[in-house]
C-alpha cells in the first residue's frame, strides 16, 4: 500500500492557468522518487501539494489512504511530511541543534553527528556554516521529525559536485535505513539517477513512474 | 520546540530588533504612566479642592409678594417682610441633614454698640449719639470663621478662637482696637446698644488683623474697619427679642460639591420647612472658580491619554508589521514544518510580551523622574504627581492587550497566506 498517493490531482492560478492537470502518483515508504521535468513544469507545485503547504484545485492527496484535507494541512505537515527545501530555510537566529529541535523532542545532537556536524558546529549559528552543512542540517530536522515521507525540493541545487553526491547519497541511506519514503525534485540527472523510480513532469502532465 | 522558547530565542539573539520594540515599548510606558499619574494627581487636587471648599446652600426668606403694607415709625414707612423666618428650630434640623458639614449666618451691621469701657479709634466726626459716645457696626454671626472676610483671607485670626454656634456674649474684635485699648483675649468689653437700649457684657473670644491701613479718612467711627467686629447671634436673640425671630439669612455647607443638589433635595424634604416662604439656592461658584483650572487639566491629560493610547498602538502595529514582514520566510519555514499559525502568532505575541514585561518595568524608575518633572514644570497648579505602585497591574494588562491587538493586526496578511504562497514569495 502506498504511503502518500496524488488522485487525479488539478492545480490552477486563479483558476486559470492550469499548472497540474489530472496527476496521480503513488509513493511507498522505503523507496526514493524523484520528480523532474524542464523549469515552470509545476514539479514545486506537485511537491507543495503533496506536502499539504497548499490545497489541490481538483482532486486528492491521500496519505496512508486518508484526504490530508480531513484532519487539516497544518496536521499533515506537522506529523507525516517532512521538507528539504533548496535554500535549506533554516531559521537563522537558531542553531542547528535548535533547528532540528523544532521538529522533535529527541535530542538533536546524534542525529546531526550522524550527517557529518561536530557538536561545535550544531551550537554555531546557522548562518556561520557552509551549505553543505546547513543542508545537512536541514536533512536531520527532516529526518528527526517523525515523518513518514520526505519531500525535498532540489536538495543539492545550492551545492557544489562532490556535497551534492554525499547529501544524494545521505537521502539515499535514510530512505532504507529508516524506511521512509524520499521524494525529491530535481533538476539534477546524479540525484535522479539514485531514485528507484522517477516521474517526468510536462505541461502539466505526469509520466513515468519506472526507475 | 515552544512557542515561548522560540520567542526567548529571538529576543536574545536578534538583539536589535529586540531593542528597538523594547525603547518604543519603554517610551509607550512612560507618557502614558507620566500622563496617568498627572490626571490622578490633578484629580487628587480636585478632590482636595472639593472638601477644602465645598458647596454652599443659602436658604433665605422668599420677599417676593411677602413685604406687607408699609408701617409708619419715627424714621417715616417702613415696609416690613411678613412671610416666615429662619428659626433657631430649622437651623437645628437642617444641622442635622446627612452632608451638611456647617452652617453659618452672617448679618453685617446687625449690632450697633458704643464703648461703655473701652474707646473706638477716632474718626473725623465725633458725634456722640449715645450716652457712651458713637457706635460701631459689629456683624452678627453663628460663625465667624465662614465670614465672608475670614474666607477671603481678608481678615485673619492672630489670637483667641472664632466665634461658633452656641456661644453667647461674645466678640472678636480688631487687633488695632484691641491695642488701642490694651485689650486681651478673655478680657470683657461692655457695649450700649441705642436700638434695644440696653448694656451687653461681651468676652473677648479672639483678636484679628487685616484692618491696618484702612482707616483712610473716615468720618464717623464706624466707618473706620478697625472699629468693627463680631458678635453672636444668640446675644442678638437675647438684645432684640420679639424684634429678631430669625436669621436673615443661612448659609449651608456641604462637603462635597458634587452632591450639594442631593442635600439641598434633602433639606427640602425637611418637614421644618414645608410651607414656608423660604427659598433654597446652590452655590458652587467658589468651588467651579477654583477647581476650574484643575478639571481642564483632567480634561486635557485625558485627551493626551487617548492620544497617546492611539499614537501608540499605531506605532506599535506599525513596527511588529515591518517586523513580521521582514520575517516571512520564517514564518513560512514555522509553517513548513507543521507549526500552527496560532503557535506561529503566539511565538509573535510571546516576543512583545517578553520585551513588554522588561521595558514596562524600566519604564517605572523613568516614569518618576519624568512625573517628577511634570509636577515641577505644573508646580502653579500644586500637584502631587507620583507613580503609584497600583498602575503596574493595568499597564501590564492594557500594554499586553495593546501588544496582541497590534500582533494580530500586523500578523494578520501574512498568516491569512497559504505557506506554499510564502515560500514561493520567499525564493
Amino acid at each position: 500500500m502506498s504511503i502518500l498517493e496524488a488522485r487525479n490531482v488539478a492545480y490552477s492560478y486563479d483558476g486559470r492557468r492550469a499548472v497540474l492537470k489530472n496527476v496521480s502518483a503513488a509513493f511507498e515508504a522505503g523507496r526514493i522518487y524523484a520528480i523532474t521535468g524542464p523549469s515552470g513544469c509545476g514539479k514545486t507545485t506537485l511537491l507543495s501539494l503533496l506536502g499539504g503547504l497548499d490545497s489541490p484545485t481538483g482532486g486528492q492527496i491521500l496519505f496512508e489512504g486518508e484526504d490530508i484535507s480531513k484532519k487539516g494541512l497544518a496536521f499533515h505537515r506537522k506529523n507525516n511530511v517532512a521538507f528539504i527545501f533548496q535554500s535549506y530555510n533554516l531559521i537563522d537566529y537558531m542553531t542547528p541543534a535548535e533547528n532540528v529541535a523544532l521538529t522533535s523532542k529527541r535530542p538533536p545532537l546524534p542525529i546531526l553527528e550522524r550527517l557529518g556536524l561536530t557538536r561545535e558546529e550544531s551550537k554555531r549559528n546557522v548562518m556561520r556554516l557552509s551549505g553543505g552543512q546547513q543542508q545537512r542540517t536541514a536533512i536531520a530536522r527532516a529526518l528527526a521529525s517523525d515523518a513518514g515521507v520526505i519531500l525535498a525540493d532540489e536538495p543539492t541545487g545550492n551545492l557544489d559536485g562532490d556535497t551534492a553526491a554525499e547529501i544524494a547519497a545521505v537521502l539515499k541511506e535514510c530512505a532504507r535505513r529508516s524506511n521512509k519514503c524520499v521524494i525529491i525534485v530535481t533538476h539534477s540527472e546524479e540525484v535522479a539517477g539514485i531514485a528507484d523510480e522517477v516521474f517526468w513532469l510536462r505541461g502539466g502532465e505526469i509520466y513515468g513512474g519506472e526507475g | 520546540m515552544s512557542f515561548i522558547k522560540r520567542a526567548a530565542l529571538y529576543c536574545i539573539r536578534q538583539r536589535l530588533g529586540t531593542a528597538v520594540l523594547f525603547l518604543t515599548l519603554t517610551v509607550i510606558a512612560v507618557f502614558l504612566l507620566t500622563a496617568v499619574a498627572i490626571r490622578d494627581a490633578a484629580k487628587s487636587a480636585a478632590a482636595g479642592v472639593r472638601t477644602a471648599v465645598g458647596g454652599k446652600i443659602l436658604l433665605e426668606p422668599d420677599t417676593e409678594g411677602r413685604m406687607g403694607g408699609g408701617v409708619q415709625n419715627q424714621w417715616g414707612t417702613v415696609y416690613g417682610y411678613n412671610g416666615d423666618l429662619i428659626t433657631q428650630e430649622i437651623v437645628n434640623a437642617i444641622s442635622d441633614v446627612d452632608g451638611v458639614v456647617d452652617y453659618n449666618s452672617e448679618d453685617a451691621a446687625a449690632y450697633y454698640g458704643a464703648g461703655v469701657d473701652f474707646k473706638y479709634l477716632p474718626a473725623a466726626f465725633d458725634l456722640s449719639y449715645t450716652p457712651y459716645g458713637e457706635a460701631s457696626a459689629y456683624t452678627a454671626t453663628l460663625s465667624s470663621e465662614k465670614c465672608a472676610a475670614f474666607q477671603s483671607g481678608k481678615y485673619k485670626l492672630t489670637a483667641g478662637r472664632h466665634i461658633v454656634p452656641g456661644d453667647r456674649h461674645v466678640c472678636l474684635i480688631s487687633k488695632e482696637l484691641a491695642d488701642y485699648n490694651g485689650l486681651s483675649v478673655g478680657d470683657s468689653v461692655k457695649m450700649y446698644s441705642l436700638d434695644s437700649d440696653s448694656v451687653a457684657e461681651f468676652e473677648i473670644a479672639g483678636i484679628f488683623d487685616g484692618t491696618e491701613g484702612a482707616s483712610g479718612n473716615a468720618l464717623t467711627v464706624d466707618e473706620i474697619p478697625a472699629n468693627c467686629g463680631y458678635i453672636d447671634y444668640a446675644t442678638m436673640f437675647e438684645l432684640f427679642k420679639e424684634e429678631l425671630s430669625g436669621y436673615q439669612q443661612l448659609t449651608i455647607y456641604v462637603r462635597n460639591p458634587d452632591g450639594v443638589q442631593n442635600v439641598c433635595d434633602r433639606i427640602a424634604a425637611l418637614p421644618e420647612l414645608k410651607g414656608k416662604t423660604l427659598k433654597l439656592s446652590v452655590d458652587t461658584e467658589e468651588y467651579d472658580v477654583v477647581s476650574a483650572p484643575l478639571e481642564s487639566l483632567q480634561k486635557s491629560v485625558k485627551i493626551t491619554i487617548a492620544i497617546i493610547f492611539a499614537v501608540s498602538a499605531a506605532i506599535l502595529t506599525l513596527l511588529l508589521t515591518i517586523r513580521v514582514r521582514g520575517r516571512k520566510r520564517e514564518i513560512g519555514i514555522l509553517l513548513s514544518v507543521g507549526m500552527s499559525k496560532a503557535d506561529i502568532v503566539l511565538q509573535l505575541f510571546a516576543e512583545a510580551a517578553l520585551t513588554a514585561v522588561i521595558s514596562f518595568a524600566a519604564a517605572v524608575p523613568l516614569s518618576i523622574f519624568a512625573a517628577k518633572k511634570a509636577g515641577d514644570y505644573l508646580t502653579a497648579a500644586n500637584l502631587n504627581v507620583q507613580i503609584n505602585a497600583s498602575y503596574l497591574l493595568p499597564l501590564y494588562i492594557i500594554g499586553l492587550l495593546l501588544i496582541a491587538a497590534a500582533v494580530i493586526a500586523s500578523s494578520w496578511a501574512v498568516v491569512c497566506s497559504t505557506p506554499k504562497d510564502i515560500l514561493e514569495k520567499m525564493s
